[in-house]
């Protein structure tokens, strides 16, 4: 995924610039459970080492914007401000709140524009169905995240199109992966009714931004689709995986070999290229 | 009237919602008005009965500690999918509320072994998924750069507790 990223980006007029010294967000789920206050505190202190450069940050999954989107957003609250700010003093670090957070899919929505990401489109994916999953956090809650409207929102869609492929909003679309959720039950039959309604669309992929939700829906297919006795089979891709494969890099360049459910629909583009 | 619909008082727990609200954004239930907008499309509900928002904020309301803070606790069979914070009129944001309790558990010593291990992960390597010599090989691969080093004895001192000072210890 961070090739398909870096390879995609540059194509698209985008500079990344590393940050020295950062940590994982850190986690949503767990970290934020357990004490909320040194969750921020963390996230915080990876805001600073943008600050310092006087940038904005995006990253590439949608857990690690809402950490520090939901930690922008917090501390604008003075008080708290003043909490996490004593304890990044113990570094010698202070958070100001200069620095936007942002998700790539928007980025590159906001920043380039769907129509210059069809622009660097070698190999149109005429014809690919691609079923569709956002995930919980790139949206929600929508007051903080500011992206796009959670109950009907655009943005994977246009930006799969920007491919020339056909995106696909199966039914239970708005479902979650269930990998938060700390049981065996409820994230079973959710997955199972959600890969349900994908297989039922005969999508040749389906297409997510968020590289948690694409873990479940590699090796926790194959385990639903074992546990159910279900045919399931759509192989799950990453967004920018499948942007970089337009823009040409070859397919055994994408780490395809590394997936439990491989997405060679793709190939006869490859082949079609090949030809011409 | 409780919860099961008994018909006795219920004397609410003050000093249980004291320290409740004392959590980062944990006095928020006090706006519920038992709605039940979270409910709806909450899918943990639709998966698993015994977990409802609307539920959980009442309890939150009258201070049932004993029910909401047990051992093997149906808070953590949330999604965490924010559906609830996006439904709720009153900006009670459930999740964060029942945020909150999971961080009063974990005061209490009653965190999830799934949690415990993410945060011993990031004490260790400053990251959930640790780096390690097979990942930097995978990365070589692909011609990206190792993992650059976390200092860690930043981390660790911005993970020292506070000081009391009248807030939460």
């Amino acid at each position: 995924m961070e090739f398909a990223i870096r390879s995609t980006l540059a194509k698209l007029d985008i500079e990344i610039v590393d940050l020295e010294g950062a940590s994982c967000c850190p986690d949503p789920i767990y970290f934020k459970s357990k004490d909320k206050v040194a969750w921020l505190t963390v996230a915080a202190r990876n805001l600073t080492l943008a600050e310092d450069l006087g940038l904005d940050i995006f990253t590439n999954c949608s857990g690690c914007t809402a950490t520090l989107s939901e930690t922008y957003h917090l501390l604008q609250d003075e008080e708290l401000r003043g909490r996490v700010n004593q304890r990044l003093a113990r570094i010698d670090r202070e958070y100001r709140g200069t620095s936007r957070v942002r998700h790539i899919a928007t980025l590159v929505r906001d920043e380039v524009g769907y129509d210059a990401v069809r622009e660097t489109i070698k190999r149109p994916l005429e014809g690919l169905k691609v079923a569709i999953h956002y995930g919980c956090h790139l949206l929600k809650p929508s007051r903080i995240m500011q992206v796009d409207n959670p109950d009907d929102p655009q943005v994977l869609e246009r930006l799969i199109e920007a491919l020339g492929a056909t995106p696909v909003r199966h039914e239970n679309w708005h479902l979650c992966c269930g990998k938060a959720c700390d049981s065996d039950e409820i994230p079973n039959q959710m997955m199972h009714d959600l890969l349900a309604t994908v297989h039922k669309e005969k999508a040749d992929v389906l297409g997510m931004i968020c590289p948690t939700c694409f873990g479940q829906f590699d090796h926790g297919q194959m385990k639903i689709a074992k546990l159910f006795d279900e045919d399931f089979h759509t192989p799950p891709i990453y967004y920018f995986q499948l942007l970089a494969f337009a823009q040409g890099v070859p397919y055994e360049k994408l780490g395809f070999e590394r997936q439990r459910f491989k997405p060679v629909a793709l190939q006869r583009y490859e082949e079609v290229a090949a030809e011409c | 009237m409780d919860t099961d619909g008994n018909n006795q008082i219920v004397r609410v727990d003050f000093a249980f919602k004291r320290e409740l609200a004392r959590k980062v954004e944990g006095n928020l239930a006090n706006f519920c008005y038992q709605c039940g907008a979270c409910v709806g499309d909450c899918p943990a509900t639709r998966y698993s009965p015994a977990f409802n928002p609307r539920e959980i904020m009442l309890k939150v309301l009258y201070g049932l500690e004993d029910e909401l803070l047990g051992e093997r606790n149906v808070l953590w069979q949330c999604t965490n999918c924010y559906t609830c914070h996006e439904r709720c009129p009153q900006e009670v944001k459930p999740v964060e509320v029942i945020i909150s309790l999971k961080n009063m558990l974990a005061d209490r010593g009653l965190a999830p072994p799934a949690a415990d291990k993410v945060i011993q992960t990031f004490m260790t390597y400053g990251r959930t998924v640790p780096d390690n010599p097979a990942i930097n090989k995978q990365r070589a691969k692909f011609g990206l750069q190792p993992l650059t080093a976390v200092p860690m004895d930043e981390i660790r001192t911005l993970l020292e507790p506070e000081v009391e000072s009248g807030g939460e210890s």
